[in-house]
């Protein structure tokens, strides 16, 4: 034991000494989880909706061009937009600029009018580039918007005017006038249904808390996105630490450490334990940090305890295998990158195992990366012992496996004197 | 096989060990002893065999057959005991350059069981040996080439073992640097240790080996000291030549000369042994006699570049 700690304390040691390399492999997954939530919106309670800025200029007097224009009036849509109105093309194209607004919606003359009379009709979208994702929000939502209304413009099929003309307060009292226009909608739109309903596109909709309260259930993207990403970051760390048993080699110490009284099995476990805890320390702060930063909570300390221990055994056992496969360093880089990269996908570090085919789900359950995201997912989520129990069981198998594997490949090296 | 008393007597006994890495053989049938207060030397080109000898030695690589004894212990068995009483220096300098000189030595010290006291005592002593006291907090990645070739003999030495395996240990470095890691080796065997000294510098191992194998291919051509090893060629003086030379043709010049062998010729060189410098007279005037168009001529002691090129057929170059 003494001997194991002399030469796991050298290998702490020489990290210390230049934390470079680890420091660059923990900033990989924590830029990566940084840069999605960023783009998708996890985050932790403080993190605010953001707001849609859009300067319209209405020129239609009919029903759409006011409910498009005062769309903000919808109590849904009142948080997530601010809409401001301009008189001309000048104008909106002047606040866009000066307003910072993300798009200009411009909707032209007659635009009801000639959508009821079912003529082609055009809405200009000018996005501004200044103001990030958001003018391609803006964009997509005009053409969603474009396309319901479409869809309502095919269905009336003529009926337009006669419907216009409700909206403008006439014709209000011919109620059988009214019945029949009804019926008569409502039989195409029964017509239809077999294309309608379901709907393809279904809105839920929640009522937003307000106060210190607010954010508390919203969904947290980061529970899902971080342990993947984190699973990633190891697997590199991991890759990185171990490929300073094949600088030993190159350098000789290695072989000086195989001269003096030990044997070549305790070098090797060794070098895995000292790796091992490297990848602890990084562990735990990479869990620090989904907690500080992202706001991700690991539930109870015992559970979570022994699923960090289980997955550094998993990660340095595949590391341990990994170089016991290659003969160089760089090799080793760019064989164990590949895998980490393959292993993500398939485990679902970026999408849900679930979306691929059946026969690709079954090659991910093969994968340390799938067992281990279950696992912080799970745990993520509010789940427990009960709920980690098999998952846990899976990797330490596979943990086992992959370390015997690698401490046996490494043996069978040395003993060819290749290390 | 030798019996456990005959063992005692020696440090290092290497009874005809072998050694392929695949089908290309390393180390043929080699065997030699190497007793307490002496150096012995390998000596051979690159690719001799030496390093593959001192891994075998070292416990390193099991060998194929044959056996290396180590105060009567089997090397290859893992046996501690005899590591214990090993220090070896490769080839390689096998240290970490993170870490400060001292921190190195710490590190080694305790790999052979020194602690605390014991172990600062240690380290102190062996880099004075080596003339790095001054220099023991400094990291090693600032040291310079000569200077990590001292420490790396330092790593060896730190745990003050019987038996001393040195791969080359002068490999690439300056001559002050040199002659100090040669004091430092001769002070170790004077002070009773045995020394396995590896190198392919003839005049190194002349200067310091009391007596040294000439190995090349894996296989031992010659053993004995360097008087032993000299007599191979005759006691009289050695004829080199350069320039535009014909084998066969000095072959037949130096038959028609009495007293006189043809050693080897190598390229644009080749080496003749006289028995005595009237034969080599004889010969240097058959020489100008022939013609020949010779651009040097040089009439030397025999040394041990003559004895390997007899033996080998070439020349060992540095």
């Amino acid at each position: 034991m003494r001997t194991l700690a002399t030469l796991v304390r050298k290998d702490l040691r020489r990290r210390l000494v230049d934390p470079s390399k680890l420091l660059m492999n923990l900033a990989i997954p924590l830029v990566m989880a940084g840069m999605m939530a960023l783009a998708f919106g996890g985050g932790g309670d403080n993190q605010r909706t953001p707001v849609l800025h859009l300067v319209v200029v209405n020129q239609d007097e009919g029903p759409i061009g006011r409910a498009l224009g005062n769309a903000q009036q919808n109590p849904e849509a009142a948080g997530r937009m601010e809409i401001r109105q301009a008189k001309n093309r000048g104008e909106g194209l002047t606040m866009l600029r000066e307003e910072e607004a993300a798009a200009l919606i411009l909707i032209p003359k007659n635009f009801s009018a000639d959508l009821f009379d079912g003529k082609d009709v055009e809405l200009e979208v000018v996005k501004n580039p200044a103001a990030s994702i958001m003018p391609v929000i803006a964009q997509q939502g005009v053409e969603v918007a474009a396309l319901y209304i479409s869809i309502g413009a095919r269905l009336l099929d003529g009926r337009g005017p006669r419907i216009a003309e409700l909206f403008e307060g006439k014709g209000w009292n011919d109620p059988q006038a009214i019945a029949a226009l009804v019926t008569e909608l409502y039989d195409r739109v029964r017509g239809i249904d077999a294309f309608l309903i379901p709907p393809l596109i279904e809105v839920k909709t929640a009522e937003r808390e307000t106060g210190k309260e607010a954010g508390k259930d919203r969904p947290n993207f980061m529970i899902w996105m971080f342990p993947g990403v984190m699973i990633m970051g190891l697997l590199f760390t991991a890759n990185t630490q171990m490929r300073d048993l094949l600088r030993e080699g190159e350098i000789g110490t290695l072989r000086r450490q195989l001269t003096a009284p030990l044997g070549a099995v305790q070098v090797l476990i060794a070098k895995i334990v000292s790796v091992a805890a490297v990848v602890a320390i990084a562990t735990v702060l990479l869990l620090l940090v989904g907690r500080w930063v992202f706001d991700v909570r690991w539930g109870p300390v015992v559970p979570l305890a022994a699923a960090t221990a289980v997955i550094v055994l998993a990660a340095t056992g595949f590391a341990a295998l990994v170089f016991s496969l290659v003969r160089t360093e760089r090799q080793g880089d760019a064989f164990g990158g590949v895998l980490v990269m393959l292993m993500s996908l398939l485990g679902g570090t970026f999408f849900p195992p679930q979306v691929v085919p059946s026969w690709m789900q079954g090659i991910s359950r093969l994968t340390l990366t799938y067992w281990s995201h279950g696992i912080l997912r799970d745990l993520a989520a509010g789940g427990g012992w009960d709920k980690i129990q098999r998952e846990l069981s899976i990797l330490l198998i596979i943990g086992l496996t992959l370390t015997l594997a690698g401490v046996l490949a490494l043996r069978r090296r040395h003993l060819r004197g290749a290390l | 096989m030798t019996t456990p008393q005959e063992s005692r007597e020696v440090a290092l006994r290497v009874a005809d060990i072998r050694y392929a890495y695949g089908k290309t053989v390393a180390v043929d049938g080699v065997s030699f002893d190497v007793r307490p207060g002496e150096i012995f030397g390998l000596l051979g080109p690159n690719g001799a065999g030496k390093t593959t000898t001192i891994s075998i030695v070292s416990g390193i690589l099991p060998p194929a057959s044959g056996q290396a004894l180590i105060f009567g212990q089997d090397a290859s068995g893992g046996s501690g005991k005899a590591r214990a009483r090993m220090g070896v220096v490769p080839q390689d300098i096998a240290l970490y350059e993170e870490l400060t000189a001292a921190e190195n030595l710490r590190f080694w010290g305790r790999l052979y069981g020194l602690s605390g006291a014991g172990l600062e005592d240690a380290v102190r002593r062996s880099l004075d040996l080596v003339g790095l006291a001054d220099r023991a907090k400094a990291r090693v990645k600032t040291y310079s080439g000569g200077l990590k070739r001292r420490l790396n003999l330092a790593a060896g030495l730190v745990h003050s073992p019987d038996l001393l395996l040195l791969d080359e240990p002068t490999v690439g470095i300056d001559p002050q640097a040199r002659l100090r890691i040669l004091d430092v080796v001769r002070d170790q065997a004077r002070s009773g240790r045995a020394v396995l000294y590896t190198s392919h510098y003839l005049e190194e191992a002349e200067q310091i080996c009391g007596r040294l194998a000439i190995i090349d291919h894996g296989r031992v051509l010659a053993a004995g000291t360097v008087a032993e090893l000299r007599r191979l060629v005759g006691e009289g003086p050695v004829v080199r030549i350069r320039g535009s030379i014909d084998g066969d043709g000095l072959k037949a010049l130096a038959a028609r000369c009495p007293g006189v062998s043809f050693l080897s010729a190598d390229g644009d060189s080749a080496s003749f042994a006289a028995r005595d410098p009237d034969a080599c007279s004889g010969l240097v005037r058959e020489l100008f006699r022939s013609g020949l168009k010779l651009d040097d001529l040089r009439v030397q002691e025999p040394n041990l570049q003559s004895v390997f090129l007899k033996l080998t057929g070439r020349e060992l170059r540095d």
